[in-house]
This record gives structure tokens, C-alpha cells and sequence, in this order.
């Protein structure tokens, strides 16, 4: 029951902070505690990949994420997932091809997408890319055009 | 090259700010509490315990009159129900606390102690069969429609073929990724929210209708809108926000979990509808439809479901004999409202079923069948309204030449569909748009919030461009919360582009027509960029904008200018109607669409292949959102015909509350989409364009059917078309 | 939700220790927390304690021959990468990508979804027909179950309760295969699933069902049925059959029993297939 102090690093910062309780998830210490709202809360639940952030390079879903769980980690969010080539990439493939309409997923979308080629050693082909983005779900755009930014991206894998 | 969307790199950067981001400070968090059962009579609500903790607000229904003033709302929607629960989970009481752990702790605290009632969950436990005349003074009914032409029985006695089938459709969800959330802050007179919302004037009606306070006192303030799809088109939230805000002194954040969404949402709910069609000489004689819809707790008087989905059981079909009745049967699940294009697409899927069947049944191709009786341009729909400019019938032309290039390409185990819906765009509803044009670029002052189809900041410059010739990097589309920006109906019913752009139309044409005046100009004169400013070209002849400006105007930051579209309402042949209010459509547009999909014989489980759309658009605006717009809207579809379902218990508790068993669709379901616009048949908006919100969802459940059939020969007549329901259509295969 | 606390114990033996020192009742184990976590959002749990395994050193795949033991607290995304899990135990690595997302796999552990032992696990029916065992350590020390042992119905288990699950022991790799059905193909529960193997050296099939409460099974009468490596159409029928007559095959909201019983045989056709040509 007793908040503790943590330490995480926050995109590239180290943060400090103080009184978290042990229930807090990682989510909400982004986005009330830190101010960094580009991470959205969807379902809270596991089910809409809203909430995707990297924890130490890895896509992860905050919302089931204990802050306490992750200390000492290097949590990377759409704020800052610019300033590394790979999300730069991303982002300006969701640009270039208008993969955004009310745009609620899309920083999931982005940092799950981000976090899918940089684990991505082995070639399982474009068709496994696509299948490991279903835990993202947009409402708006019919994934058509996200399909065409992910394809962008991984130019000649004969992608629709 | 085409203008990319003004939000894409704010959206991408993560900086886009929705209702759900919203804080301020000393903000409190609220939370509502629920109703433990799905209908009672509250015999008390205890706030004390919840009031006991430390820093904890509580309101209930006790509180109402005092937190307003002693003034009165809306007697038949009070924020708090006084007596009678009728849904599980309806918010009872409502709490503020620091924070959201607090709140959530309060909320339970609130002893409730109720005496249960029996619970309705189910329509057709009502009404197992077709109901008797004296239901619609049943009190379970919230509406009855009835409408006929013609001698229906007689036709039906002449008939060479006669088919009758019963269908059920399925509640779904509008799931926009952002819950609903809201931010309030009452100071004195002044209830101020900040809100996620499809319409801030139309909160603002809503929460002055609930309240009581008069709308002047109220200041509605859109945020960025995380999906809307109908669900953020009213007032929700707002005024118990707005009612705790009062009540602490403070501001107060309102929003949904995820599971709330589900458990209170307005939306479709299920229906059972009963179809019956007599067939003479290969053309329909008559034909007969009925209605079973459940409209939750929709108020009695107040349902505008029933009157207004029953016309889309008809179709765009010539039926010059037809009798349509409806019934609003009221259940223990919350009210019913609207969800991209409101039963529409369940509609399609009823109709377009059955006239397959029924061609089947007389011998004939369904699809020639269709075509044969679909409405042409000047037809006359059965409730009398004139059909101007319909490119359906061209949109299913193209369609049918593509279907059977599919099919004839096409392997055993897959198939391809065709079917069609219409729409009625709601161009009747106001906006205005208030213009100042500065040598710097063109500003559209306007109330809208972009829920993310692009109509808004995307479809307002596009028709500015397109009327001025100023470019789309010059014209910036701005928004003002209630209290300055002129009146908008809101971002609905496919009417923004339609609509607003009217407004924002006819206010660039009165700007034109100063600008010619000042240059004494007798041609046409257009708006361009030169250098860093605005031009005005008339022939080989330029003004830079500067130069036309009066010292008043200069001032003023430029030349001003109001543009407003109330539109026409419809209207009824009322000689047709028998009972009940039934809605006119106007400005008709439709699509045509065709699906392949493979079916697993085994499994029942159907895969969508490929897909393409024909929309009667009358004028493309913005080629990429428009093609987005139909993209997203077929996906939603699918959702709709293949997976997605709300189950209630019998004791009306809701199953699937959550995204893992409510199954909208994922990527790996989405099929590649080929979108085609078919011009030339202009509707209402601004350059003869008709609005594209709703229609993309509405043929796609009935074409993946009609695809099923043609795969595999299961006629399934229920939605969602699971792979169970479908192994057991299998069991039954057509010839 | 009520605050807990969280304690997150360096050693296996401080962690029983605080698990046998919490409030009866009120403990819980925390591996990747998609579980529990998603249990306290949705208020059906609200533990006192909660035990953090996340500093054991637990989160270990070693191959051993052909042997494969995975340390309880990996997540369930580097086992799917590991570059020999899907030749070897091609089964294995279908089933968990059937479970939830990527990123939910990257923390979801296989502990985890032991644990909790749901009816409609994709992983417990794979590691039955693999005759994966499960090493737990308690007071008492470490004991030894097979997975059929440890799994005792919806959600119970055999585990004890200051007892941790060390690892998952699969004696053998074998080809696999693991096949489901769903209302929507990704993403989703799996209302009806068939997992097979078959044992090299044994030389006999592995089958288990599960989909349906209150627990996978496997069905040793199928198993038999099947008989040689390479079973033709009839054999395939009659352990479809055996399913169907020994499974306690029941309706939910999910399917109905019907339906359930009628996915038997696809399902474990294609699975045998899919096995006896060595893919998935």
C-alpha cells in the first residue's frame, strides 16, 4: 500500500517519481503524471493496442502495464519515437500515405509498427507484418491505408 | 498533387488533443453509479457513505432541482431517474473525488436498495408473433407506423409467386476508439463543458432540454473527436459533468471506461422483420413488410427509429402496392440511438436477401431482377417523394459488368455478391459559416469539431478552393466553440460537406460578388496566389487583394462575409400513411457493391476476398478522404455482417461488454477495397455533391450474403453471419 | 480499485515466502500482469498483496536435445521467436501466436496462462498432446506434474498455495499442430481447438480438445484411433468420432454445443494433416 519512488527513462529522459501507487498503471503515469497524452487510453483492457508504447525496444500495451513493473526501463512513446530512424520512418509513412483519419489509433498503430521492425530479424514476409498489427484496431479508415504505409515500408515484399 | 490533410502530422506526433486528454487544474474525477438491476423501483439511493469519504462529491436524483436552480428540465429525462431503473448499469447518482481510484471507491460506496421488476431483454419475448393491433397502446410500444398503397391483398391473391421470410438483425456498437469524456466547469451562470462531441450546438439544446437552464447560460466547447460514427452526436456526459462541476465548485472530468461504453451506449439494437413480396409476370405486384425493432428504453413518442429505418425494408425499388408496418417495442436496455447510417445497413441486408430469394423463387436473376425495378431518376418513392438525380442504377451497372468479370475468374468454394443501398443525405439541417478573406489566405470560421473523415477540415477547404481558386495551403478551416461560432447542426447524417459547405458556398459567392463590384469586372473573376498574397484575376487582369480592402475591412482583418444552408425538409404523400410518423427522405443517393468471399464448407467460416464500391457521389470534393471515407465505411460493414453482436442475458445483463468478445474488425479481416465514384448526377451540396458519411457501410452486410449464397448456397437470414450461423444455412444449402 | 501491494522478491524463496505470509486469500501472482491486470480493471479481483516475479531469474528457453524447457516467467513473444520452436514443435509456436497480440505476448507468460488454466487456453492443449510436465516450487520444495495433472478445471489448478510455477518442461519435440476456430479469425477467444502430436518416440498421436469449460482434455481413445504415423481418412473419422462421444462438449455464448461437436472433425483433419506433412 505504500507508494514508492521509481525511476524509468522517458524517452530518453530520466524521470523520477515519487508516490506511485502500486496499482498505477504504466498508461496512466504517461499520460497524467508526465503530460505525455500522444499515448492513448482506449479499452484499457488488452484489446485495441491504443495504449502501445516501447518498453525497452518492445511494443507493449500500457494499460496492462504496471509502472512499478517497468522501472528502471527505457519507455519510449510517440513524443519521442521521432527521433529514432526506424519511428521516424513510420511516421512519415502514416504521413505520405494518409493512413489517419481521426487518428485515436495512431499513435498505437505507429509505435506498434515501430516495434515490429525493429524486433523483426527474421523474414516472415509482409503477410506476418500485417498479422502481428491485429492486436491494432482503427475504426476509421478500413486499414487500407495503413496497409499502404506498412507497405511503404517494406518495399518490394509484393505487398497489396 | 493533392493537398494532404491539415491534421495528418499533429496526428502522427501524437499532439492532437481529444475529450478523453482533457484536465484542468484542481480538476476532480468523476464516476457514475450504476444501477444494479436491469428495471426496479429505487426505493433508496444512500449517498453517505460515498459523501463520508474525504474529499468525495456525491449528487443524486434528490439534488437535481437544487443544483439547478429550482428550474425544471426535461420531465421525461431527468438526469437521475427518481423512481423507476430500466437498464443495468443506468448511471443512479453520480460522484467527483480527486482522483479516479477515489471516485470509482465512491461510486461503490452508494448503498443502493431496489425492489426488482421483471425484465424485458428480449423482443421476441414480448411479441413471439406478429403483435395484435391493440399492442401499439401497449406501453411496451414507443412508436407504431403503419403505411400502405394499393389493394395489397389482392395483389398478393393474384400473384403467379409468393415469398415470405422472417429475418433478425443484431445490435451493434459504434466502437470509436476514443471513450465518451468531458470536462465541466460551472462558474455562476455559466455552464461551461468542453466535450468529445459530432455536435456542440446539438449538446448544448440537449443539456439546456435536461437541465432546464436556458441556452445562453451555456458554452458547449468541441475537442478533436477520437471516432464518432453517430455515438457522439447528442448529449451524454455533459450534463451530469456539468452537474457535479456545480456542486464541488470545481472542474470535473466525465468519461467512460470501455466497458461503460458498451453498457450504456446508444445504438442499433436488434430487430426481427418479417418480408413478404408477390411476383406476376416477372415484376413485383406487391409487397408487404413488418417491423419488430427494439428501441430500448427510447421514450414513448420519442422513438425516431422506426418511422425512420422502415423506408430502407422497401429499398430504392419501384413498389407502387405495399404495406409497411412498424413497431417500437420497448426493453430493459438503454435508448436507442443513432450508429453510421442508424439500421440502414441492416435494412439493406433484410431487402436485398429477400429479393434475391424472391427472384430465385420466380426464376429470374436476382440481380437483373433488382435492376429492373430499381428507382430511376423522377421516380416516385412509395411515400411520394421525387428521386432526383439517382446514379444508383449507372452504379449497378458497373458493379454487375465487375461482378461477372470476378465470377468468371473465380474457383469453387468462392462467390461473388451484389447488392445495393441508398441514403438520404440530411442536407435539410442548418449550418452557416462565417468567411473573412485576408490577402494572406481565406479563414472559415465555423462550430465544427473533425471527427476524422476529413469532412471538416478537409471537405470546407476543398469546396472554398474549388469556388475560389485560392489554393487549400491559403485556407484555413477554424473552429469556435458555441459562444462565437455561428450555428451547425452537427457532424452527421453524410450532411457536413452537403450542408455546411453550402453555407461556406454561398458565402465565397457573396464574397466573389463584392470582389467584382470593387474591379468592375463583367465576366467570372477567380481567387489565386501569387507571391505571398491573394490575388483577384478577372480575364489577363490581376488586383492584388491588398489593394481592394477598405480601411474598415483592413481593420477588421479582411473582408467578412456569412454563408448559411437550411435546406428543405422532405415531404410525405400522407394519403399513405395510416398510423405513426414516418421520416421524408430528400437529396437520394445510393452504392453498389460487390463482394467475393471463400467459404469453409466445413467451418462456416467466410473470408472476404476482395471488394469494390460504386457511389453515387454527384461531384468528387477530395478524392482521398472520399475514397477513405468508403474504405473505413465497408470495413465497418463487415463488422457488421460478420462478427459483431451485443448479447444480453434474459435478465438483461450485457455479455460481451468488451473489445475481445465484441469483435470488430481487425487488419488481417480487411479485404483489399476497389472504390469507384460515379458522377454526374448532382445532388444538393455545394457543385452538385451528396455526402458520403453513411452509405459506404450501408450494401456491405447484403452483398457478403449475397456472395455466401452464390459460394457456397446458405441463405442465412440472421446477422451476424458467424461461421455458426452460417454451418447452419449449410445444413439447408438453396439449389 | 483498492491499492495493493506490490512486492517484487529477488529470489524464489523470498517469493514463497511472501506469497505464505500474505492474507489468505488475498495474494496474487503477477507474471506479465495481462491477466490480472485486465481482471482488476474489470473489478473481479482486488488481491491485498500482489507478487511480482518479474527479478526471478525465470525467464529462460533451453534446449536440451530435443527436450525444451521454458522458464515460467518469458514472455510468451521470445519463445514464438526463438529461432528453433518452429521447426521443431511447429504446434507449439501456433499456438501462441493464437494467443492475443504482439504486444500483449511481450509480456504474457507462459506461467501466466498456466496459472490461470482458462477453459479456452490455447496454450494448455498444446502442451497436453506435447506431454509437457510443469516444475513447481513451494515450501515443500520443487514437485513435478504433468500438465493433464496440474490442470484441474475452469481456472483451478493443482497448484498449491504458496506454490510458484518454475518452468514447463516439454520432454520432446514433436511435429504439431494446433488449429482453432473463432467468430473472427485473429484476435479473438477460440471457441472450439484441436491440438495434436505425434510422439517420435512412442510412436503413438497426441490429442487434445478445448474450447469449452471447464477444461482442454486430451482424449486418449482418439489418440489410439489415429495408431500408425500416418493415418488415413477412416482413422481420422473414428478419433473424430471418439472426440465427440468422449468430450464433454457444452454450449456458451461463444457457440453452441452443436456447432462445437461439428468442428471437431475439420479441425482435427487438418491438424493431422498439417502434422504429418510437417507444417503447422
Amino acid at each position: 500500500m505504500t507508494p514508492v519512488a521509481i525511476r524509468l527513462t522517458v524517452n530518453g529522459r530520466p524521470e523520477s517519481l515519487v508516490d506511485v501507487p502500486s496499482g498505477e498503471r504504466l498508461l496512466d503515469t504517461l499520460r497524467w503524471r508526465l503530460s505525455l497524452k500522444g499515448t492513448k487510453e482506449g479499452c484499457r483492457t488488452g484489446g485495441c493496442g491504443a495504449c502501445t508504447v516501447l518498453v525497452d525496444g518492445r511494443s507493449t500495451l500500457s494499460c496492462l502495464t504496471l509502472a512499478r513493473e517497468v522501472e528502471g526501463s527505457e519507455i519510449t512513446t510517440i513524443e519521442g519515437v521521432g527521433r529514432d530512424g526506424t519511428g521516424a520512418r513510420v511516421q512519415e509513412a502514416f504521413r505520405a500515405a494518409g493512413a489517419v483519419q481521426c487518428g485515436y489509433c495512431t499513435p498505437g498503430f505507429v509505435m506498434a509498427l515501430t516495434g515490429l521492425l525493429k524486433e523483426r530479424a527474421r523474414a516472415d514476409g509482409f503477410d506476418a507484418l500485417l498479422e502481428d498489427l491485429g492486436g491494432n484496431l482503427c475504426r476509421c479508415t478500413g486499414y487500407a491505408a495503413i496497409v499502404r504505409a506498412a507497405a511503404a515500408l517494406r518495399p518490394g515484399t509484393g505487398a497489396p | 498533387m493533392t493537398a494532404l490533410r491539415p491534421d495528418l502530422a499533429e496526428k502522427v506526433n501524437g499532439t492532437v488533443r481529444y475529450g478523453a486528454d482533457l484536465e484542468a487544474p484542481g480538476m476532480l474525477w468523476g464516476a457514475l453509479v450504476p444501477a444494479p438491476v436491469a428495471h426496479g423501483r429505487i426505493r433508496t439511493v444512500d449517498l453517505a457513505p460515498a459523501r463520508a469519504l474525504s474529499g468525495v462529491v456525491a449528487i443524486g436524483a434528490a439534488d437535481l432541482s437544487k443544483l439547478v436552480g429550482g428550474r425544471e428540465g426535461d420531465a421525461l429525462r431527468p438526469a437521475f431517474p427518481h423512481e423507476t431503473i430500466e437498464y443495468l448499469h443506468q448511471p443512479i447518482a453520480a460522484v467527483a473525488a480527486p482522483t479516479l481510484a477515489l471516485a470509482r471507491a465512491a461510486a461503490r460506496a452508494v448503498r443502493v436498495v431496489v425492489d426488482p421488476l421483471p425484465v424485458v431483454s428480449d423482443l421476441e419475448s414480448l411479441f413471439p408473433a406478429w403483435p395484435p393491433p391493440e399492442a401499439s397502446r401497449s406501453p411496451a410500444v414507443a412508436a407504431h407506423v403503419h403505411a400502405r398503397r394499393g389493394d395489397v391483398e389482392e395483389a398478393f391473391r393474384r400473384a403467379e409467386t409468393v415469398v415470405r421470410e422472417l429475418y433478425r438483425t443484431a445490435s451493434v456498437h459504434q466502437v470509436a476508439l476514443e471513450p465518451h469524456a468531458c470536462l465541466a466547469e460551472v462558474s455562476g451562470e455559466r455552464w461551461h463543458v468542453r466535450t468529445s462531441t459530432q455536435s456542440p450546438f446539438g449538446v448544448r439544446e440537449d443539456v439546456a432540454s435536461v437541465l432546464g437552464i436556458p441556452e445562453s447560460s451555456i458554452v458547449v466547447d468541441g475537442t478533436w473527436v477520437g471516432g464518432g460514427f453517430g455515438g457522439k452526436g447528442s448529449s451524454f456526459l455533459e450534463p451530469w459533468a456539468l452537474l457535479l462541476s456545480r456542486a464541488s465548485g470545481r472542474p470535473v472530468r466525465l468519461a467512460l471506461t470501455y466497458r461503460e461504453e458498451f453498457l450504456l451506449g446508444r445504438t442499433t439494437l436488434p430487430s426481427v422483420v418479417r418480408m413478404e413480396t408477390a411476383v406476376a409476370g416477372g415484376r413485383i405486384t406487391a409487397r408487404r413488410v413488418r417491423l419488430l425493432l427494439d428501441v430500448g428504453t427510447s421514450l414513448p413518442g420519442r422513438d425516431f427509429a422506426t418511422g425512420y429505418s422502415i423506408g430502407f425494408l422497401l429499398g430504392p425499388y419501384r413498389s407502387p402496392v405495399f404495406e409497411v408496418e412498424g413497431y417500437a417495442v420497448r426493453t430493459n436496455k438503454p435508448p436507442f440511438g443513432p450508429h453510421r447510417a442508424p439500421f440502414a445497413p441492416q435494412c439493406a441486408f433484410v431487402v436485398e436477401s429477400h429479393l434475391e430469394s424472391v427472384a430465385r423463387a420466380a426464376g429470374l436473376d436476382p440481380v437483373a431482377f433488382k435492376a429492373d425495378h430499381l428507382w430511376r431518376t423522377g421516380d416516385s418513392t412509395p411515400f411520394g417523394q421525387t428521386v432526383a438525380d439517382f446514379g444508383l442504377p449507372a452504379a449497378l451497372a458497373a458493379a454487375r459488368t465487375l461482378a461477372d468479370e470476378w465470377r468468371r475468374a473465380s474457383v469453387p468454394g468462392r462467390g461473388v455478391g451484389v447488392a445495393v443501398g441508398f441514403w438520404s443525405t440530411s442536407t435539410g439541417a442548418g449550418g452557416e459559416a462565417h468567411l473573412v478573406l485576408a490577402p494572406s489566405g481565406l479563414r472559415i470560421l465555423q462550430g465544427e469539431r473533425e471527427i476524422g473523415s476529413g469532412s471538416v477540415l478537409v471537405g470546407l477547404a476543398a469546396v472554398a478552393e474549388r469556388r475560389s481558386g485560392i489554393p487549400r495551403s491559403r485556407i484555413r478551416v477554424e473552429y469556435a466553440d458555441t459562444s462565437r461560432a455561428p450555428y451547425d447542426a452537427g457532424v452527421f447524417g453524410s450532411r457536413t460537406v452537403g450542408a455546411l459547405g453550402r453555407a461556406v458556398d454561398e458565402a465565397l459567392v457573396s464574397l466573389l460578388g463584392s470582389l467584382r463590384a470593387r474591379i468592375g469586372a463583367d465576366g467570372p473573376i477567380s481567387l489565386a496566389e501569387e507571391g505571398e498574397e491573394i490575388v483577384v484575376r478577372a480575364g489577363e487582369r490581376r488586383w492584388p487583394l491588398s489593394e481592394l480592402l477598405t480601411p474598415a475591412e483592413r481593420a477588421a482583418g479582411g473582408i467578412h462575409a456569412g454563408g448559411k444552408h437550411y435546406g428543405r425538409a422532405g415531404t410525405l404523400d400522407e394519403r399513405v400513411v395510416v398510423d405513426g410518423a414516418f421520416y421524408p427522405y430528400t437529396d437520394f443517393t445510393g452504392a453498389a457493391h460487390v463482394a467475393e468471399v471463400a467459404v469453409d464448407p466445413a467451418t462456416g467460416a467466410i473470408r472476404v476476398v476482395r471488394y469494390a464500391a460504386f457511389h453515387d457521389v454527384g461531384t468528387v470534393i477530395d478524392a482521398p478522404s472520399a475514397r477513405a471515407q468508403v474504405e473505413g465505411g465497408v470495413v465497418m460493414g463487415l463488422g457488421t455482417a460478420l462478427t459483431e453482436e451485443a448479447i444480453w442475458s434474459e435478465d438483461g445483463r450485457l455479455l460481451n461488454a468488451g473489445l475481445v468478445d465484441y469483435r470488430i474488425p481487425t487488419l488481417g479481416e480487411a479485404p483489399p477495397i476497389d472504390v469507384t465514384f460515379v458522377e454526374g448526377y448532382p445532388g444538393a451540396g455545394p457543385f452538385g455533391a451528396k455526402g458520403l458519411g453513411e452509405p459506404p457501410i450501408i450494401p456491405v452486410p447484403a452483398a457478403v450474403a449475397s456472395a455466401v449464397r452464390a459460394a457456397v448456397g446458405a441463405h442465412a437470414t440472421e446477422l451476424p453471419l458467424t461461421p455458426e450461423r452460417i454451418a447452419r444455412a449449410l445444413k439447408r444449402p438453396e439449389p | 480499485m483498492a491499492d495493493f501491494e506490490l512486492v517484487a522478491p529477488a529470489t524464489p524463496e523470498e517469493a514463497i515466502a511472501s506469497l505464505r505470509t500474505g492474507p489468505p486469500g488475498a495474494v496474487a501472482v503477477l507474471g506479465g500482469g495481462t491477466d490480472l491486470l485486465f481482471d482488476l480493471e474489470e473489478g473481479r479481483s482486488a488481491p491485498e498483496r500482489v507478487v511480482s516475479l518479474r527479478r526471478l531469474p525465470w525467464r529462460t528457453l533451453e534446449w536440451n536435445g530435443n527436450a525444451l524447457t521454458i522458464g515460467s516467467t518469458l514472455p510468451l513473444r521470445t519463445l514464438e521467436n526463438d529461432p528453433l520452436l518452429r521447426a521443431r514443435i511447429p504446434g507449439l509456436h501456433s499456438a501462441v501466436r493464437a494467443v492475443g497480440s504482439v504486444a500483449l505476448r511481450q509480456r504474457a507468460t507462459l506461467g501466466g496462462n498456466l496459472g490461470r488454466s482458462a477453459p479456452a487456453s490455447d496454450l494448455v492443449p498444446m502442451l497436453l498432446a506435447l506431454d509437457a510436465e510443469v516444475l513447481l516450487l513451494g515450501p515443500a520444495g520443487e514437485r513435478r506434474l504433468t500438465v493433464d495433472g496440474f490442470v484441474q478445471g475452469s481456472r483451478r489448478t493443482a497448484l498449491g498455495p504458496a506454490e510458484l510455477i518454475r518452468a514447463v518442461r516439454i520432454p520432446e519435440a514433436r511435429p504439431s499442430a494446433y488449429h482453432w476456430q473463432r467468430v473472427r479469425p485473429f484476435h479473438d477467444i477460440s471457441h472450439m481447438a484441436v491440438a495434436v502430436a505425434f510422439s517420435p518416440s512412442a510412436r503413438a498421436w497426441r490429442v487434445a480438445v478445448a474450447g469449452f469449460p471447464p477444461r482442454p482434455l486430451r482424449v486418449p481413445e482418439a489418440e489410439a484411433a489415429l495408431g500408425s504415423a500416418r493415418p488415413d481418412a477412416d482413422a481420422v473419422h473414428r478419433a473424430a468420432e471418439e472426440i465427440a462421444r468422449r468430450a464433454p462438449i457444452v454450449a456458451d455464448h461463444r457457440a453452441s454445443e452443436e456447432y462445437r461437436r461439428q468442428l471437431v472433425r475439420p479441425l482435427l483433419e487438418r491438424a493431422v494433416d498439417a502434422t504429418v506433412r510437417g507444417g503447422r
